[in-house]
């Protein structure tokens, strides 16, 4: 209960900090919310009027409070840039939530066949004796591992897409439409981001359980009279998982990164293709609310990690 | 009967392992004692089909009541070896911590034998591990049986992997070194346990071990191995008290006994070191932003000194705080109560493993010239030139007993024996009136810890050195040390002329150790 405190504190303290930063580094950064809505034929007045209508004359550190204070409350704040009709701004909430399901899933997709494939590849890899095999699999998940998502992104669009036809590109089906057809259409973008971390997780589990089978534990095992596959799976697995947990966490922050890149090739409107058009425009509250949720994402991740390791490696929790 | 004949073992070309053969009568206690790279250990694992894929069985039969399980220039049969094993053949290991998977409850681990072998429901199952753990002295057994492996003490550890090994009451039990990597009261239960066990079930044991001591109160007979080969065989009595071999004679002298020993007179005026009313402690666990690391007290009140040209012996089982004391006086932990007085220069520290603190990457000479090159950055005016410094270093080099061409070699030239030399060269070369040697033979083999102990003892005359000498074995002490000191739990609870202490142990805890390790 401590321990979940503590991390509770944790993450409230590095929202914080991240929020701040993002805030300040649109301090920085050069170009102007009023111009870049308004364009440059506006006159001073017209200006004038909407930097005071959007509190930017405030000073900095005020800004801040108002809009933190806000979030607080619930209220994501209105989007610069874009609007409901010709009356209503735009609230933020509104424009990410409906963006966000589409990168959560992607990310999901991603995971489950990550730890869907990789973790029984990396078994019968370290288990497996043949030399042939060995090769093959060392050139395939070298060469899988050395392509970025982007291209291999556009190599799915042009194979399942454009030749086999499997699926239309750009064709993209909301999920309340068609939940099976959005999730058909994810599942290739998905694939582009996870085929490279397959090949790095298959080759990182390899590589610990082979270290493992040089153990103590798993000589007793064989003197007990178990098979190969009894010491594999009933022995080695889970002490081969502890640091495999560890870089899944890392794996899993950067397929939230590379969503964004994979979104704007199969042209998904998901959250990233929205924070790459509104950082070129200053749109600063959705920009802001997407960064928060990012950290959020990457921290709550980690935690779970730390949790899931607690559960497979009982010598941590007593430390 | 079980019977290995001519067995020859190869890894990576170099035979491991010669022609040997040995027969093991039913129920009898077989010990192999040998130094390392004998080939026990590989004789052992060969019995039981557990060596590496590197290894090569190039010649010889393994028979197992009549059955060839097997033979030299085939590959290990697997299948047909799964059957032996647990079931007619167990085998119980050096370290229990690193013998059981770290990430399973070791009921489960025990269970596991069941489960390969017995068609059993699992609540019997259960049954049947919690008696055998009783049988083997857990007493909390079914606390134990939820237990996971760094939960328990090594003892216990060690218990469970006897229960592993009995609970299908096989034909042959192989135990390598089981008690090697544990304290010496619970070294002396376990042994216990294992002759009680082989008198009720009467099982054959195979019991390898480098403790001659050991070998002499637990087996029936005795092979002693050499570089691969069988020097000698016959029963306990034989071996021990009639000796044939020239080797086996070496390796009975080589033991540390009570007898022997050199008395010498030490004046004990002007200490090089005094402690007085010494505490040490140690942080639990990390600061953090929300908890001050605690402090844990792990030595109290020790007050001691050592004069110039003496051996102090520290003797204590593991975790009763006798490094964190030598750790204290060095100045490495700063977290201390009470004064330690230093009347020389800074002393220096010889470590137990000789292959772990030596710099793989670099030269012995220049190993040896680090410690002049560190007194000279803290007092100018003992910087030397780069010729004095190499000069310093030949010198040294011949005083530990080994020849010029070592100097360029690197530790992985040199042997355990080797380095353990270049260790404490290291810590003579800056003349400091005081050494802290830390189980300084404790991983050597006993012809070579002989040899080491008489270096230091030759090295102390000659340089008038001081040494906190600490082992737990009390029979090293008795040679090397004028006095003896017994820490428990943190406390010294005697100090006395070594003599003395042997003959008219005041404390209750002194008195058992001696008991103990008696040979």
């Amino acid at each position: 209960m401590k321990y979940l405190g503590k991390k509770l504190f944790t993450l409230v303290m590095t929202l914080f900090l991240v929020s701040v930063i993002a805030f300040l580094s649109f301090e920085i950064i050069p170009g102007d919310v009023v111009s870049s809505i308004l364009g440059t034929e506006a006159t001073p007045e017209r200006e004038a009027q909407l930097r005071e209508e959007l509190g930017l004359n405030d000073p900095p550190v005020v800004r801040y409070v108002n809009w933190a204070t806000g979030v607080l409350k619930g209220d994501l704040g209105v989007s610069y840039r874009y609007s409901k009709n010709m009356n209503e701004m735009m609230p933020v909430a509104e424009l990410v939530g409906d963006k966000l399901p589409v990168t959560l899933w992607l990310a999901a997709f991603s995971l489950i066949m990550i730890i869907a494939v990789s973790i029984p590849l990396g078994v019968m890899w370290a288990k497996s004796n043949n030399r042939f095999l060995d090769a093959a699999l060392n050139v395939v998940t070298q060469t899988t591992m050395a392509i970025p998502s982007f291209f291999l992104g556009i190599m799915v669009t042009y194979i399942f897409g454009i030749l086999l036809k499997w699926f239309a590109p750009g064709g993209y089906v909301s999920y309340e439409k068609d939940p099976w057809g959005f999730a058909g259409y994810l599942l290739f973008p998905a694939l582009s981001i996870a085929l490279p971390k397959i090949a790095m997780t298959a080759r990182f589990l390899r590589n610990s359980m082979l270290k493992e089978m040089q153990s103590d534990y798993v000589r007793t095992a064989y003197s007990k009279g178990a098979t190969k596959r009894k010491v594999m799976y009933g022995h080695v697995l889970r002490n081969a998982m502890i640091p495999v947990i560890t870089f899944l966490g890392m794996i899993i922050a950067e397929i939230v990164a590379g969503s964004i890149v994979v979104e704007q090739v199969f042209g998904l409107p998901g959250v990233g293709r929205l924070l790459i058009s509104s950082i070129s425009t200053r749109d600063f509250p959705v920009v802001e609310i997407l960064i928060l949720y990012i950290a959020f994402v990457i921290i709550f991740v980690y935690f779970l990690i730390d949790i899931l390791y607690r559960v497979v490696d009982p010598r941590i929790s007593e430390k | 009967m079980i019977k290995i004949e001519n067995l020859t073992v190869a890894f990576d070309g170099a035979d491991a392992v010669k022609n040997v053969s040995l027969e093991l009568l039913d129920g009898e206690i077989l010990g192999v004692v040998g130094e390392s790279g004998s080939g026990k250990s590989v004789t052992a694992l060969t019995l039981m089909g557990l060596l590496n894929e590197e290894a090569v069985v190039k010649e010889g039969r393994v028979i197992f009541d009549g059955e060839v399980i097997r033979e030299g220039g085939k590959p290990l049969n697997k299948a047909l070896y799964r059957k032996y094993q647990g079931e007619k053949m167990s085998m119980i290991f050096q370290e229990p911590m690193t013998s059981l998977n770290p990430t399973q409850r070791v009921g489960r681990q025990v269970e596991e034998m069941l489960k390969l072998h017995r068609e059993m429901k699992p609540a019997e199952r259960k049954d049947m591990v919690l008696q055998t753990f009783q049988s083997v002295g857990l007493k909390n057994a079914e606390a134990v049986y939820d237990s996971f492996p760094h939960q328990l003490s090594g003892g216990m550890r060690q218990r469970v992997m006897i229960a592993m090994a009995v609970i299908l009451n096989p034909r042959l039990i192989v135990a390598d070194e089981p008690t090697t990597a544990l304290d010496v009261s619970v070294q002396n239960q376990i042994i216990e346990l294992l002759r009680e066990i082989n008198k009720t079930h009467n099982n054959t044991m195979l019991f390898i071990t480098h403790d001659l001591n050991l070998a002499k109160r637990l087996c029936h007979r005795v092979v002693v191995m050499r570089d691969g080969e069988v020097v000698e065989s016959g029963t306990a009595e034989e071996i021990f008290d009639h000796p044939r071999e020239e080797y086996t004679k070496r390796l009975i002298e080589a033991v540390p006994s009570r007898m022997n020993r050199k008395k010498r007179e030490i004046v004990r005026v002007n200490p090089v070191i005094e402690v007085r009313d010494l505490s040490v402690f140690y942080k639990e666990g990390d600061n953090s932003l929300f908890t001050a690391g605690k402090m844990r007290q792990v030595v109290y009140d020790a007050n001691f000194a050592i004069y110039p040209g003496e051996s102090l012996g520290l003797v204590g089982e593991s975790g009763c705080g006798k490094s964190s004391l030598s750790k204290a006086i060095l100045g490495i932990n700063q977290n201390i109560n009470g004064q330690v007085e230093q009347y020389t220069v800074r002393p220096q520290m010889i470590f137990q493993d000789p292959y772990g603190s030596l710099n793989p990457a670099k030269t012995v000479g220049w190993l040896l010239q680090e410690p002049l090159k560190a007194a000279a950055r803290m007092d100018k005016t003992k910087a030397m030139s780069k010729s004095q410094m190499e000069e310093a270093a030949y010198d040294m080099l011949h005083k530990v007993g080994m020849k010029d061409k070592y100097f360029h070699r690197t530790p992985a030239q040199l042997s355990g024996g080797q380095r353990q030399r270049i260790s404490i060269a290291q810590a003579l070369i800056t003349h400091p009136g005081f050494i802290v040697a830390d189980e300084p033979v404790s991983a050597l083999d006993v012809t070579i810890q002989a040899q080491i102990m008489e270096l230091m003892q030759k090295l102390q005359e000659e340089m008038k050195v001081a040494y906190l000498f600490i082992s737990h074995d009390i029979n090293v002490v008795y040679q090397m040390c004028d006095r003896i000191m017994v820490m428990k739990e943190g406390r010294i609870v005697e100090i006395g002329d070594t003599e003395e202490v042997f003959t008219n142990p005041q404390n209750s805890y002194t008195k058992d150790i001696l008991y103990l390790s008696q040979a």
